[in-house]
């Protein structure tokens, strides 16, 4: 899984001070000028058609295919279809043959990188000139792109100014517009000198046999419109239906990708065009068109993955993903698709076994998924990838171990119950573990962990006296793990508030993990015996609702009845649990909130959202108004709010080294709302932010909504 | 006319937001002038012209070289190369954007608005439409689809180094529009 090699690459990454200044700012703007470029803008409609578009054209491929050859080669293109990478190049190179080319000017196309276009024609001896500015520079350094739209965004002007002193043999000074201006000039000759051009191209349009490119350099307008032969590379899921589907991609691709209202360049190529031949006459260009095939089809057999034909390529996956914001591109192996939406296209188009390692890198946290142009489940698929990897090639033992383990509710169970007393030499009498010993280091530096309770919450359930005078009906609360045996306050808290709404609150015993651990390691057989535990053991028919104040065990919980689909019986009382399942927040919001019932004392909160409640569960609002409901708490919003903490489970176990600077810009931004009192939701969040505030000797408290509720208002409630 | 001038209005603040320069005259006999002073106070010394009706009907050729500018109105692939600057007439604007179209089957044409390091752009005020959606939807309702449709929204543009947005880089590093209501 996350082997040494991959270990490597992302040290090699994080030390790389250009490559994260750069992401970090990029990242810091990006939300802020897409925002703006998408004022006045339905976003959500647009990418709505965006997918219905898209997704007509691949549910209809083989229609669409002819339909774009018929009008396209009516207009004088010639089309070709290749089946895989072999077949697109060798096409190139017959036609560069025909024509006797020895010089190519290329324009921005990803997919000439995918099938390594450059490197077959080369052994022909042609010399082929990337010209887009960033592709210019990585190719002088040797390097792959880092970034979907931005290159070469690892690389200084110092080190672009010494590559082009090197390619020019004149002194180039590190002064951007100057260097500029360098590939300016030494691109022109290349283009004047071009007998060929390739390109990419946005979008195809079946209805017309139009070809549509969006860029902001120019180079793609020289290179269409000097050499005498033009070649394009079009994967097939390119094509859309109809010349008026454009307006969608035009309008989503440009703010989504790089902020712009529209790129500076939108070129629109239906057939044959004018050219200048070698004699300096004018007479009609060459104009090839290769639909590439090379694993796109096998992405449309495959029900999971059919939806990424609904990808535009504007990289805003990217863009927010924190994980890439750290590491960069280069870290995703592939050399040509790189990030989350990389991942998968690597899987399918160059090489599934760097896709395997790599997708280890997603968090889930699903900000990919809020900004995507095309409405890809991102997480979703990557999911999917660990699933069939560790179905295939199964999980290391230490992690297969750990996940049986937690699956088996009595062995994990006293493990713990041992753990609270074995821990004793850790804590030194706080409720916080600062150090661990020998290999267990990494998982303490940067934050604290929180020491086991003294007595689970299982334990002090049956002495909380519960005083609800002719309940209006039963709930019962589903605790999870970290609530159980880390954080028993927060169940108290949320049995209060519950009691005060009108309810009676029960404590299933035997409930157990609820299996997002395996879930999200790919586990699926441990999965299903939580499922299984679960389902039985809450018994939902029996009750008006159940609780749970851990987001992720909510999500857990509601999908059930996807792991146990194929058990008529099981699913049964699934879909009864889904239906009644929400995080405590919803709920209580739903049974009316809560009175104003604060101690009055002035508290400044600020408000973290944990990546499932927020965007799995939708709820963001409610604990808000809770929140700001209780008399004495002024919130304070924290930049970001929304932004993952780091934490996801396992993975700060499996990527310390970058869950520590995702947890690193967290507390930065909680730091800068001067608040004394970080509310989450997620006791998850609330272990991993607690840490991290523990280590930087920072007074803020992290608490869960239930149990700041409970703070705040104890005095009043009786 | 009240129309008109709501969309230059808008067009020519979404152009400038793109770093284009938007000038406007009255009539066609009105161009020569104002290009010449343009062009001047740009040091523009050489330059090729992509003929045109609005070019034509301004004489623009006659009138440019007469003000001493040395200009070329064939062989553009070898004058493109390297001439100060490139003058074409574009089909229409799209006001939402501050996006120049131009049709351009013609070679020449699309020379002259991407080789140079200048290009100054001719287009009729009142061939301004509102929003992208009605210049596709014109574009479509043409017999056929031309060749070759151009939207050109300013001057070209990367932020690949250290994303730094630097302007003018393999296109024009300069793009002037003269809007004329003629």
């Amino acid at each position: 899984m996350a082997n040494n090699e991959l270990k490597k690459e992302i040290s090699n990454a994080l030390e790389n001070n250009v490559l994260r200044g750069a992401l970090g700012r990029f990242a810091q703007a990006y939300p802020i000028a897409r925002e703006k470029a998408f004022t006045g803008y339905d976003f959500e409609a647009l990418r709505n058609k965006v997918q219905e578009v898209k997704s007509f054209a691949a549910n209809n491929i083989d229609e669409m295919m002819d339909q774009f050859e018929r009008n396209a080669t009516a207009r004088g293109s010639k089309v070709f279809r290749a089946a895989n990478a072999q077949e697109a190049n060798d096409y190139v190179k017959k036609v560069a043959e025909s024509h006797n080319v020895k010089r190519i000017v290329k324009s921005k196309s990803m997919a000439s990188e995918e099938i390594l276009l450059n490197e077959a024609l080369r052994e022909d001896g042609i010399d082929v000139q990337e010209t887009d500015l960033g592709e210019f520079i990585i190719a002088l350094a040797g390097h792959h792109p880092s970034h979907m739209v931005l290159p070469a965004i690892h690389l200084t002007k110092e080190q672009v100014a010494d590559l082009f002193t090197d390619y020019t043999k004149k002194k180039n000074d590190p002064v951007i517009s100057y260097l500029v201006k360098t590939a300016r000039t030494a691109m022109r000759k290349k283009f004047l000198e071009a007998d060929m051009g390739i390109s990419g191209a946005n979008m195809a349009i079946a209805e017309t046999g139009t070809l549509m490119m969006m860029t902001n350099e120019g180079n793609a307008r020289l290179t269409s419109t000097i050499p005498k032969v033009h070649v394009y590379i079009v994967g097939i899921e390119k094509i859309i239906p109809k010349f008026m589907d454009a307006s969608y991609i035009l309008k989503t691709l440009p703010r989504n990708g790089t902020a712009q209202n529209i790129t500076t360049y939108v070129s629109m190529y239906t057939g044959v065009t004018e050219a200048y031949l070698a004699d300096g006459s004018k007479g009609t260009k060459d104009f090839h068109i290769v639909l590439l095939d090379n694993g796109r089809r096998n992405m449309l057999k495959d029900e999971k993955f059919k939806q990424i034909f609904n990808c535009v390529r504007c990289a805003a996956c990217i863009n927010v993903c924190p994980a890439f914001q750290l590491v960069g591109g280069h870290v995703y192996g592939g050399h040509a698709y790189t990030g989350g939406i990389g991942t998968l296209l690597t899987a399918f188009l160059t090489s599934e076994k760097t896709a395997n390692k790599v997708q280890n890198l997603c968090l889930q946290c699903g900000k990919c998924k809020e900004v995507c142009a095309g409405k890809l489940d991102i997480p979703e698929m990557i999911l999917e990838l660990r699933n069939r990897n560790a179905a295939e090639s199964g999980l290391p033992f230490t992690q297969k171990f750990a996940l049986d383990v937690v699956s088996n509710r009595k062995l994990f169970h006293s493990m713990l119950r041992i753990a609270s007393v074995a821990q004793k030499p850790f804590t030194r009498g706080q409720q916080v573990i600062r150090h661990l010993p020998m290999f267990l280091s990494g998982l303490t530096e940067g934050r604290s962990l929180p020491a086991v309770a003294e007595k689970p919450f299982r334990d002090i359930f049956p002495t909380i006296r519960q005083d609800v005078k002719n309940p209006k009906g039963t709930i019962a609360l589903y605790a999870g793990c970290l609530l159980d045996f880390i954080y028993p306050k927060i169940g108290m808290g949320v049995i209060a508030s519950l009691n005060e709404a009108g309810y009676k609150v029960i404590f299933p015993k035997e409930q157990s993990c609820c299996g997002a651990p395996a879930t999200y390691m790919g586990d699926k057989e441990n999965a299903l015996k939580s499922a299984i535990l679960n389902v039985e053991g809450l018994n939902s028919e029996k009750v008006d609702y159940v609780v749970s104040a851990c987001p992720t065990c909510t999500h857990a919980l509601k999908e059930y009845k996807d792991l146990l689909k194929d058990n008529p019986e099981m699913l049964k009382k699934a879909e009864d649990l889904d239906s009644k399942v929400f995080d405590f927040s919803k709920l209580i919001t739903m049974l009316g909130g809560l009175d104003d019932k604060g101690d009055g004392e002035p508290l400044k909160v600020t408000y973290h959202d944990s990546c499932h409640l927020k965007r799995k569960l939708g709820v963001y609002q409610e604990q808000r108004d809770l929140l700001t409901n209780t008399n004495g708490v002024e919130l304070i919003e924290m930049n970001e709010s929304d932004r993952c903490c780091g934490f996801a489970g396992s993975y700060s176990i499996k990527f310390p080294e970058i869950s520590g600077p995702i947890l690193d810009r967290k507390i930065q931004n909680i730091v800068e709302t001067g608040a004394e009192v970080v509310a989450v939701d997620c006791p998850g969040c609330l272990m991993q932010i607690a840490g991290g505030l523990d280590q930087t000797n920072h007074k803020i408290k992290v608490k869960h909504t239930a149990e700041l509720l409970l703070e705040k208002r104890k005095n009043q409630q009786e | 006319m009240h129309i008109v001038n709501e969309l230059y209005e808008k067009f020519k603040a979404k152009f400038e937001g793109v770093n284009g320069e938007c000038y406007r005259v009255a009539q066609t006999g009105d161009l020569g002038d104002l290009m010449s002073d343009i062009l001047t106070q740009k040091g523009v010394k050489t330059l090729s012209i992509f003929e045109s009706p609005l070019s034509q009907a301004a004489n623009l050729k006659e009138k440019l070289s007469k003000a001493g500018f040395e200009v070329h109105t064939d062989n553009l692939l070898a004058t493109t190369a390297v001439d100060d600057a490139g003058i074409t007439e574009v089909k229409w604007g799209i006001a939402e954007l501050g996006t120049l179209v131009q049709i351009a089957p013609e070679v020449d044409n699309r020379l002259c608005s991407t080789l140079v390091p200048i290009h100054l752009a001719l287009l009729k005020t009142s061939s301004i439409l509102p929003e992208l959606d009605d210049m596709l939807a014109t574009i479509h309702s043409l017999p056929e689809i031309p060749s070759f449709v151009g939207f050109m929204s300013g001057p070209s543009r990367s932020s690949d180094i250290e994303r730094t947005l630097e302007i003018g880089v393999h296109g024009p590093e300069q793009v002037i529009v003269i809007l004329v209501d003629e």
